[in-house]
């Protein structure tokens, strides 16, 4: 019996098998969709497109390696998974900024909106009269001779 | 300046002022899309491998571009087929899988990788076929995206 475990556990560490595979792939999946929601939000997900292609890159080297160097393939895997989980974890800060970040935007839309507006009415309301006043103290010293 | 003139300007400056401001508010609807192409061992529409042995390495590079409006998962697989094999933009080819590549691009990003092959079927006018293939937000799995490309090659001993 522990001759068996221990024969299947020192197989399993030294090569990937096809759950260790499922694994990683599971994980950048629930990245991306992680990272996408993050994206959603406003959040700016380039660093996370870069990280996540890294774990992908791994996965695909693990499965490349995995006849020849199985050790490394388990380990690669390992790694692509842990990027993949530090993805998902990064993706909820930057959801949280990303959203702040829209909401800024959003409110100072409509706030230059209410000035706009505000400013065009008190224009069309006293903008004449501004308009002969401004008038008036620039010519203030003009000299008014007859023509002719 | 005439009175009517003038608030007729005025109210013209305004509602600019006002798309202006409420841009960001304003949701884009310019049409979305991704590329697939497959490019010959120059990186160039040319010089693609026509005759081959079965177990030589041939080169060819892959392009995929994404325009949809937010990053994209993308998987392209290559398959060979042969003069049977039908594929179109709503089904992809049932033929067997020799190679895929994966890649998350970022909105408006492009991607050119390097595609290795060997092939250990003969025949002639077999095709090889490239699919591309996105990642599924709802059911978080791979679709078939529609687009394809393929290139005939005869392959003998």
């Amino acid at each position: 019996m522990l001759l068996v475990a221990f024969s299947l556990t020192s197989f399993h560490s030294g090569a990937a098998s096809v759950n260790d595979f499922a694994a990683a792939n599971s994980a950048i999946n629930s990245a991306f969709l992680a990272m996408h929601n993050a994206e959603r939000s406003g959040g700016n997900v380039t660093v996370l497109v870069n990280e996540l292609n890294t774990a992908i890159a791994l996965v695909e080297k693990a499965q490349a390696e995995n006849s020849t160097n199985p050790v490394q393939a388990l380990a690669d895997l390992q790694n692509a998974t842990g990027i993949a989980m530090q993805v998902t974890n990064q993706s909820s800060s930057i959801a949280k900024a990303g959203a702040s970040a829209t909401q800024v935007r959003k409110t100072s839309s409509i706030g230059w909106a209410i000035v706009i507006i505000v400013a065009a009415v008190l224009v069309y309301l006293y903008g004449s009269r501004l308009y002969r006043r401004a008038w008036l103290y620039l010519y203030r010293n003009h000299v008014v001779e007859p023509s002719g | 300046m005439d009175k009517e003139v003038g608030t007729i300007a005025l109210v013209l400056i305004t509602i600019l002022a006002l798309f202006v401001a409420l841009q960001p508010l304003i949701p884009s609807n310019s049409q979305t899309f991704s590329e697939l192409g497959v490019l010959g061992p120059n990186q160039t529409i040319a010089n693609y491998p026509t005759s081959l042995v079965t177990g030589q390495h041939f080169l060819l590079y892959g392009y995929v571009g994404n325009h949809e409006g937010t990053a994209y998962y993308y998987k392209v697989m290559i398959k060979i087929g042969d003069q049977s094999t039908e594929i179109s933009n709503s089904t992809s080819a049932s033929a067997p899988l020799i190679a895929t590549y994966s890649h998350v691009l970022d909105n408006n990003q492009s991607w050119i990788f390097p595609i290795d092959l060997s092939l250990n079927k003969t025949g002639t006018n077999l095709k090889l076929i490239f699919e591309l293939w996105t990642f599924n937000f709802t059911t978080s799995s791979f679709d078939y995206n529609g687009l394809w490309a393929q290139l005939y090659v005869n392959v003998t001993k």
